[in-house]
């Protein structure tokens, strides 16, 4: 009996023995195998598939004629298709590699529309390869406003204008009103050639010219002080040349490799100067309509010279230095406008000098020495900085507020400060390999500001970041990211501004608990303590080979702890999804999502009340500006959901199909909060509101092998209400004549038809 | 006589043998059993940059795929010393060191140590070099590439306010170097400054009158990829000026609907707000520029 039960019993005891045994050794296998497979990223495997037709030929020639339904400015904003009507589709591309060594490739696309561009190249086998091309860009923005101002850039308003002291008082506005472009063209020659000249020593060498003309926009104002402008926005013209140049070499040895690069630029503005006839009837009659003018000063001509060293040595095989340094001059010295426009006005003395004549040397050198001391352990060790120096002459400027009066008197001169700073970051990052293709990394950095004239001196921060990343199963990866930083800013200088703006004379004069130009309790974000949590988590997931899911987290948030004014908390919470398929060569198709949320909060305290503070009449301090009760506070939330999706398929053997649909629904809100008792008082903004649906599909029937027809067919809408514009008429803002500009409203269908033509 | 027939047949097999292995040595017999066909890729490598690789020929093959004399002996069961899948792939550090035989240098000289080599990438996850056209390296396709992993950037592409980046007219390797770089994000410049100035060459100055901040870091007020407000601009203004600005009267005063058209019509919140006035916000050079007016 004892027997016979001990039997089972001993075949169950060696059953399991067995099977815990092959569990083990299997378990072992896997490991070993889970070992033996090194990380490989996912995601790659399902990537849009290359279609022969687009990579398989020799070369290509595609012409057809598109038409876009309607004049727009946001479907058309960099695409150039901006205008209505029909357009040329042109594009093509020819390569050859058949003629021994040398070869040549050719590319133009865009031939019929302002965003053409095309490249040519030639070379010999790794030694030669000299290319040149053009690039044309175009930008449209809203062209919907209107302006009563003639010209370019001196802009006059008709002979009958009605001047007035508000835009309500412009009685003959809509009669001057006239539609402008604004559109922005920007053409750029280049060429380049890339030499071997043996087996450690290449030289390289870039020329190009840029020319960007058109139209953008700005606002200008005629003044006296800071409680009232007359202002206008105005069509600011741009005529701008780039021209840049370099050459470099290059050492490429066993151990060391050294790029040198020597680089000149050259801005050239044709305008220097803006100036529009005041369309208003405030201040004296040399300053008001129909004899004032108000001129703005355009980007100076400026140049910059740079060298730039890059590359690395290689110690051993485990230990390699990298290093990228540059030293830049930027100069510039254009001369100086007149202080106003305004001839009739008195100004009796002159500006200080003809030209700033200031130039700011740049440094800045790039360090990374990598290691691995263990087969496991990779090291890095890293060291950047950024030094600004700027080589400018301190003057006082007796200046003439806004075009409005005569030169003040001498007290009043403000002097120009320089903005020297110098950035460094110091760390190490440490990355281990562990089991399951885990990787678990840790990095610590220091960085140090420097700033001169600034209200802070110095900021510390020290950041850790922790990181860890694995890869369980070999179709499932994880990586998360944690990150710390503390920053911590020298004492607040609030005064600093004033006192390096002002005159002593004025300084003097004024009383002690009102020399500052901002707020004592207000801190500028970048400038003060900051505590920063950052979280982040990526994971691919492939559940089978056809399959591919992605989902990418960030959290962060920024605690700026010391600051009782100014910024003080901004959040950033970001959610992506993704998802991929390709069932087949024929079908494939992915889809996306994005949530992005940030939100800033930041207080603020509304001290005003009585005159303009006048420094030379002795008041007491403003009562509001000590007053808790006075602050303010906004809540400002950006949101923004994207949802997209392509497919692509190849339903019959010469008939292929694409599809892409982009949708975005974004939404600002800004809400106030204000203190009982104070005066401040602010309502809740409408949120703005902007939705996208921008579908494109595109056919193709491959008639043949080398000739095929496409068809193009977009949607496009785009709709937002802003707030800044909406309802806002060229008169309605009294003392700002706008462009009364509608909101982009747009529902835009384009169809294009071509012929695709290759060969080898 | 016998015997000198042998001798014969011996030294004629030596020869053959011989110039066998000697023809061999100078062309790897890729062809035999690679043949051009038209569902074979492999060919089509003649038709591209890498076609005239060591003269050509099959010699173009193990100049990339290592000499493989397992491979060219056993070619069903043996793979080459260096394969780029889709079969028999090679380890990742094995397929890039192929590439960087030639191309450590230029803008693949600090790969080492960039994110993209720590995260396992290999050369051919990207490019293509059997295609004759490299969809990587052409600026719009390139781009589907990218936003492929970085799905968080393709979001950015369709915001309201963007580069020109979803037109193909930017690149994302305009600005990045995807083989590595020492500054932040991989950027081709320096810093993100000298980065953004490369093409915004009208706000390099140096100005008269600086806005400190602009010159610091373009960053502080600007998202790159694309942006909820206009401009770029990490928040709208009059806000986002406010919150470094809280000077006595108008800038520390709250703007808000009591400002729109059917209240006051402020004219520190409507149109562009701050720079209705305040328009050369990336500097002046004007002498009655201080205030950022002219």
């Amino acid at each position: 009996m004892n027997s016979r039960h001990r039997i089972p019993f001993q075949l169950t005891a060696a059953s399991a023995l067995v099977l815990a045994a092959t569990g083990a050794l299997s378990q072992d296998a896997a490991k070993s195998e889970q070992q033996a497979t090194p990380y490989a990223p996912l995601a790659l495997e399902n990537r849009p598939l290359q279609s022969s037709a687009l990579t398989g030929y020799a070369g290509s020639l595609q012409m057809g004629l598109g038409y876009t339904g309607d004049d727009n400015y946001m479907f058309g904003q960099y695409n150039g298709l901006s205008d209505d009507g029909a357009s040329f589709i042109g594009n093509m591309q020819w390569q050859d590699f058949h003629s021994g060594d040398s070869y040549w490739q050719v590319s133009m696309s865009d031939l019929g529309l302002d965003t053409r561009e095309a490249k040519a190249t030639w070379g010999k086998a790794d030694r030669l390869k000299i290319s040149a091309g053009f690039d044309s860009q175009q930008q449209v923005r809203n062209d919907s406003g209107r302006t009563p101002f003639r010209g370019d850039n001196q802009q006059q308003l008709p002979d009958d204008w009605a001047s007035g002291l508000t835009t309500g008082d412009f009685t003959n506005l809509d009669d001057s009103l006239r539609s402008f472009d604004r559109e922005l063209d920007r053409d750029r020659l280049f060429a380049g050639i890339d030499a071997r000249i043996n087996e450690n020593w290449s030289v390289q060498s870039n020329l190009s010219y840029e020319e960007k003309e058109g139209h953008s926009d700005v606002g200008g104002a005629i003044y006296i002080d800071a409680a009232s402008g007359d202002s206008a926005l105005l069509r600011s013209p741009v005529d701008y040349r780039t021209t840049e140049f370099d050459l470099g070499l290059s050492y490429d040895g066993d151990q060391l490799h050294l790029n040198g690069q020597l680089a000149y630029s050259d801005f050239d503005n044709k305008d220097d100067e803006l100036i529009w006839q005041n369309p208003y009837s405030s201040y004296g009659p040399n300053v008001r309509y129909p004899a004032g003018q108000g001129g703005l000063g355009l980007a100076p001509d400026n140049d910059q010279v740079s060298g730039r060293l890059s590359g690395h040595y290689l110690f051993s095989a485990t230990t390699r230095l990298q290093f990228d340094s540059s030293y830049s001059v930027a100069s510039q010295d254009q001369n100086y406008l007149d202080y106003t426009v305004n001839q009739a006005l008195t100004v009796t003395e002159p500006v200080p000098r003809n030209s700033y004549d200031g130039e700011v040397a740049t440094s800045t050198a790039n360090v990374r020495l990598l290691m691995r001391p263990l087969a496991k352990l990779n090291a890095q060790v890293f060291y950047k900085v950024r030094d600004r120096d700027y080589d400018a002459d301190r003057d006082g400027y007796q200046y003439v507020r806004g075009d409005g009066g005569n030169q003040p008197d001498a007290k009043f001169t403000v002097y120009n400060t320089n903005h020297d700073l110098t950035s460094q970051t110091a760390g190490l990052e440490l990355t281990y390999r562990l089991p399951l293709r885990s990787k678990l990394s840790f990095e610590y950095a220091y960085e140090d500001v420097e700033r001169r004239n600034s209200a802070v001196e110095e900021t510390e921060e020290d950041r850790y970041t922790l990181g860890y990343r694995i890869q369980p199963w070999s179709n499932f990866s994880a990586r998360m990211h944690v990150q710390y930083a503390d920053r911590a800013a020298d004492t607040y200088q609030w005064a600093q501004s004033y006192y390096a703006l002002l005159d002593t004379e004025l300084i003097n004069a004024t009383p002690d608990n009102q020399r500052y130009n901002n707020h004592p309790e207000l801190m500028q974000y970048y400038l003060a303590n900051r505590e920063r949590w950052e979280g982040k988590v990526d994971l691919s997931y492939l559940p089978s080979e056809r399959w591919n899911l992605n989902l990418n987290l960030l959290w962060r948030d920024d605690d700026y702890d010391q600051s009782n004014l100014g910024l003080t908390e901004a959040t950033w919470q970001r959610a992506n999804l993704s998802a991929s398929y390709a069932a087949s060569k024929e079908l494939s198709g992915s889809i996306y999502a994005g949530y992005d949320v940030y939100e800033g909060e930041q207080t603020s305290r509304a001290f005003r009340g009585g005159q303009e503070k006048n420094a030379f009449e002795i008041y007491p301090p403003l009562p509001q500006a000590s007053d808790p009760q006075q602050n303010w506070d906004i809540d400002a939330t950006d949101t923004s959901f994207t949802v997209g999706a392509n497919l692509h398929w190849q339903f019959a053997p010469d008939l292929e199909l694409e599809l892409d649909y982009n949708y975005v629904d974004t939404t600002g809100e800004q809400d106030y909060s204000t203190r009982p008792g104070g005066t401040a008082v602010a309502s809740d903004l409408p949120d703005v509101d902007t939705r996208l649906h921008h579908v494109q599909a595109s056919s193709t029937w491959h008639m043949q092998d080398n000739l095929s027809v496409q068809l193009d067919y977009q949607f496009y809408s785009y709709k937002t209400d802003d707030w800044a514009w909406d309802g806002v008429q060229a008169d309605t803002i009294a003392k700002v004549l706008t462009f009364g500009q509608d909101n982009p409203n747009e529902d835009i269908h384009y169809v294009g038809a071509s012929v695709i033509y290759r060969w080898q | 006589m016998t015997g000198n027939r042998l001798k014969a047949i011996f030294i004629l097999c030596c020869a053959l043998l011989t110039s066998g292995s000697v023809w061999a040595q100078d062309e790897p017999g890729c062809f035999d059993c690679h043949a051009d066909e038209a569902d074979s890729p492999v060919h089509t490598v003649f038709k591209t940059a890498h076609g005239s690789l060591q003269g050509g020929g099959s010699n173009t093959c193990t100049t990339c795929h290592g000499v493989s004399e397992a491979h060219n002996r056993r070619g069903r069961r043996v793979p080459p010393d260096v394969s780029f899948g889709p079969r028999w792939p090679s380890d990742v550090d094995t397929r890039n060191a192929s590439c960087q035989g030639c191309h450590e240098k230029d803008q693949q000289l600090l790969w080492m140590g960039s994110e993209h080599q720590q995260e396992s990438l290999a050369c051919n996850d990207c490019h293509n070099s059997h295609e004759q056209k490299d969809l990587a390296l052409h600026g719009e396709q390139s781009q589907e590439l990218c936003v492929s992993c970085h799905t968080q950037v393709r979001s950015e592409l369709h915001l309201p306010s963007r580069h020109p980046i979803a037109e193909g007219k930017t690149a994302c390797v305009d600005c990045h170097n995807p083989h590595g770089g020492l500054g932040d994000a991989a950027l081709h410049q320096v810093s993100l400054n000298e980065n953004c100035i490369s093409c915004h060459q009208e706000k390099r100055g140096p100005f008269l009158w600086e806005h400190a901040p602009v010159a610091e870091d373009c960053a502080l007020c600007h998202r790159p990829h694309g942006a909820v407000n206009d401009r770029l601009l990490t928040a709208r203004s009059p806000a986002l000026c406010q919150q470094c600005h809280a000077a006595a009267f108008h800038p520390s005063v709250p703007y808000g609907s009591e400002g729109l058209p059917s209240g006051s019509s402020n004219q520190n919140l409507l149109g562009k707000s701050c720079l209705n006035c305040h328009s050369q916000i990336h500097g002046s050079n004007h002498p009655s520029g201080a205030r950022l007016t002219r």
